[in-house]
């Protein structure tokens, strides 16, 4: 069975910084590695995308995912760091994985971060919004 | 006007308005068609359109999306219709009042007769208040 | 042409929550689905990151009434895995009982729904009526009727009287006859199956590429279940089993609910024999959490719901990151939808249990040129099962 042994050693070079707890790998992926990544997870190892969460931090934006590998229970997070927070972009994994698609429409929305490759990068939840919204719901430093 | 309002109170006829609740008051205003409240003993009856109705039961805190909608529906509502709040969302805001998509005051978008609070209310706290609202019409 | 058809929503009647579909129709056959969501959008994510880790519990248990237990469960286990706290064995076990009952009652007030849809106007008043005990159980064990407020970081709030035990076996007892007999009436009915086997039907590599999680992925031959692959709490100490059937249409998905039913009052009278004899302390008393990532998740009625917490030290949390089940299985109707005749869209929308304190509905349906068509589906559903009753019946 496909572990986390087998997924360090045939990534190695990709990944970057990793922390490692009872049953969830978190580790940094850089954009251009991003999408290989996810190939490797989703079709390779069979696992299962969660849900991506974006988040403002002290560096600049960035998007953690969560794959479940639901045979062995583990988690494995890559996280993708953009410094650039004026116009913060990453590459979309919806091409690979359909089930991407509203949960990064959703990040778009509410953290302003463009994906590319996105075939339908409209706003979700607040489309026909009946007030003008020119900034994103949560994200607080647009400088 | 008076004789018709007590007409009204034999029965009333209720339209369900879900306006971002959690639910959880909307399943319980169904429990009220089920065995065992079975409201419909008082002429109460849930009906589908908006223009057949004499109550507006209003759920949820309302959000800035839902809000034109919900001031719409208050609109096309052939007069008199009185509006029952369902819960503490439309009654103080519940925990979201912070939040920043819901609307600051709920009376802005919509009057609110009747106030039943509890998270949810029980059934039986929602039966009294329709009788309440009928004992009202009667002129009691 | 306006987008607005006030008649038919967003506000329906049967359909608690609301949310907006847009149909496409060609004929009598849907070609397209178009959802519009954002309708009970409140902000939970940002107001759980002002409040203190037990207040965010209060307002997480919120999210949703119908499973009012599975977000607050899923909350505790992300805050607990930032730090790797463990609960007591007692505590471990009203949670699974709490858990499960409410699995209970959420899958009999689907059944009650479906049956509405279809035309089974009985099977809704019985499934609700027998959910009243269910609720009555929750009244003696929590105070409440829904929102319990039950869980905390490293237990329970509450423990369990032991006098109230024989009550409540008694009352388990006589639910599960009574959902022996609606269930002996499903597979035997010959309407039913012809209305529903082959109606709506999710492939399984279509479950997979939309990472659909619970009954609608198993229904679809996908073997996932977050109580099997992470056991928490008691599910690694009690006896039941994770049911996968293999077509993915309608008629499965029924089925697969009321056979999980059963599993759960199983699990749930293995609990209530444990909590007799079993003593010890309700709660971890957690003084601080430290600094770090949880990932926290809880096999609800409808899914995976899926936490994920981030803290610094305080007792705030500076990211919370909240996934409800539906989220990612409204998204399945895109597949499962098309080509279905008009008459069943209701049934297999219905099918997939969304559970709209995350989404609206009102369904609209519009031509291929977008112009809007007056079509009463749930009417059309109900006709559609009558035509089945006579064309059997004769």
């Amino acid at each position: 069975m496909a572990n986390k042994d087998d997924f360090l050693r045939a990534l190695g070079p990709k990944i970057g910084r990793t922390v490692e707890k009872q049953g969830r790998l978190y580790f940094e992926v850089a954009d251009k590695n991003l999408t290989e990544v996810a190939v490797y997870l989703f079709r390779t190892m069979g696992c299962r995308l969660s849900t991506a969460t974006a988040m403002e931090t002290y560096h600049g934006l960035e998007v953690l995912y969560h794959f479940s590998h639901d045979a062995t229970g583990w988690y494995y997070c890559p996280r993708v760091v953009i410094p650039d927070k004026v116009h913060p972009r990453v590459t979309s994994i919806t091409p690979v994985i359909r089930g991407a698609e509203w949960i990064e429409r959703e990040m778009a929305e509410f953290w302003g971060i463009t994906f590319e490759g996105h075939p339908r990068p409209e706003r979700l939840l607040s489309k026909d919004h009946p007030q003008r919204l020119d900034k994103p719901f949560r994200f607080r430093r647009m400088s | 006007m008076s004789w018709s309002k007590k007409r009204l109170a034999k029965s009333l006829w209720v339209f369900h308005v879900s306006a971002s609740p959690c639910n959880n008051c909307d399943i319980e205003i169904l429990d009220l068609l089920t065995p065992r409240y079975d409201v419909e003993r008082f002429g109460v009856k849930l009906v589908g359109s908006i223009r057949h109705a004499d109550v507006i039961l209003l759920s949820g805190v309302i959000n800035q999306k839902v809000a034109p909608m919900v001031k719409h529906l208050y609109k096309q509502a052939p007069k008199p219709i009185f509006v029952v709040g369902v819960g503490t969302c439309p009654t103080s805001g519940c925990c979201f009042k912070d939040s920043y998509n819901i609307v600051p005051r709920r009376e802005d978008v919509i009057p609110i007769d009747v106030y039943i609070p509890g998270c949810p209310p029980k059934p039986e706290a929602m039966i009294e208040a329709l009788a309440k609202l009928m004992g009202v019409l009667r002129g009691k | 042409m306006t987008k607005t058809v006030i008649p038919v929503g967003p506000f329906h009647p049967l359909l608690e929550e609301a949310e907006s579909f847009t149909l496409k129709v060609d004929g009598e056959t849907v070609v397209d689905v178009e959802l519009d969501i954002g309708w009970m959008h409140r902000g939970h994510e940002y107001l759980s990151e002002g409040r203190t880790f037990t207040q965010s519990i209060y307002l997480i248990e919120r999210i949703c009434g119908i499973c009012s237990t599975s977000h607050p469960l899923a909350c505790v286990h992300a805050i607990e895995d930032v730090d790797h706290i463990e609960i007591p064995e007692r505590a471990a076990y009203i949670r699974t009982l709490i858990g499960e009952l409410e699995r209970i009652h959420s899958h009999l007030l689907w059944l009650g729904l479906a049956g509405h849809f279809i035309g089974y106007d009985t099977v809704w008043m019985w499934a609700w009526k027998w959910r009243e005990p269910v609720l009555q159980m929750f009244e003696t064990i929590s105070g409440n009727r829904n929102h319990y407020g039950m869980m905390l970081v490293g237990g329970v709030a509450r423990d369990i009287n032991p006098d109230d035990i024989p009550g409540l076996q008694k009352i388990l007892n006589e639910i599960e006859s009574k959902l022996a007999m609606i269930a002996k009436a499903v597979p035997d009915d010959p309407v039913l199956k012809s209305r529903l086997k082959g109606v709506g039907v999710l492939t399984k590599q279509a479950a997979i590429d939309f990472c659909a999680v619970g009954p609608t992925a198993r229904a679809s031959g996908v073997p996932i279940d977050v109580r099997k692959d992470e056991p928490k709490d008691a599910y690694g100490w009690v006896d039941f089993q994770a049911i996968v059937l293999p077509n993915g249409d309608v008629y499965d998905k029924l089925v697969l609910r009321v056979l999980e039913t059963f599993e759960s009052i199983k699990i749930v009278r293995q609990c209530l024999e444990k909590l007799k004899t079993l003593s010890g302390p309700i709660l971890n008393n957690v003084k601080e959490i430290g600094v770090g990532e949880g990932i926290g998740r809880y096999e609800a009625p409808r899914g995976e719901v899926f936490h994920y917490v981030r803290t610094d030290g305080t007792n705030r949390p500076i990211r919370h990151k909240i996934r409800a089940p539906s989220y990612v299985n409204i998204p399945t109707f895109a597949a499962s939808c098309i080509g279905v005749p008009v008459a069943d869209a209701l049934i297999t929308l219905a099918s997939v249990d969304p559970c709209y304190c995350c989404t609206e509905r009102a369904i609209r349906v519009i031509t291929p040129d977008n112009d809007p068509l007056d079509m009463d589906l749930l009417r059309l559903s109900r006709e559609k099962t009558e035509r089945l009753r006579r064309d059997i019946h004769g």
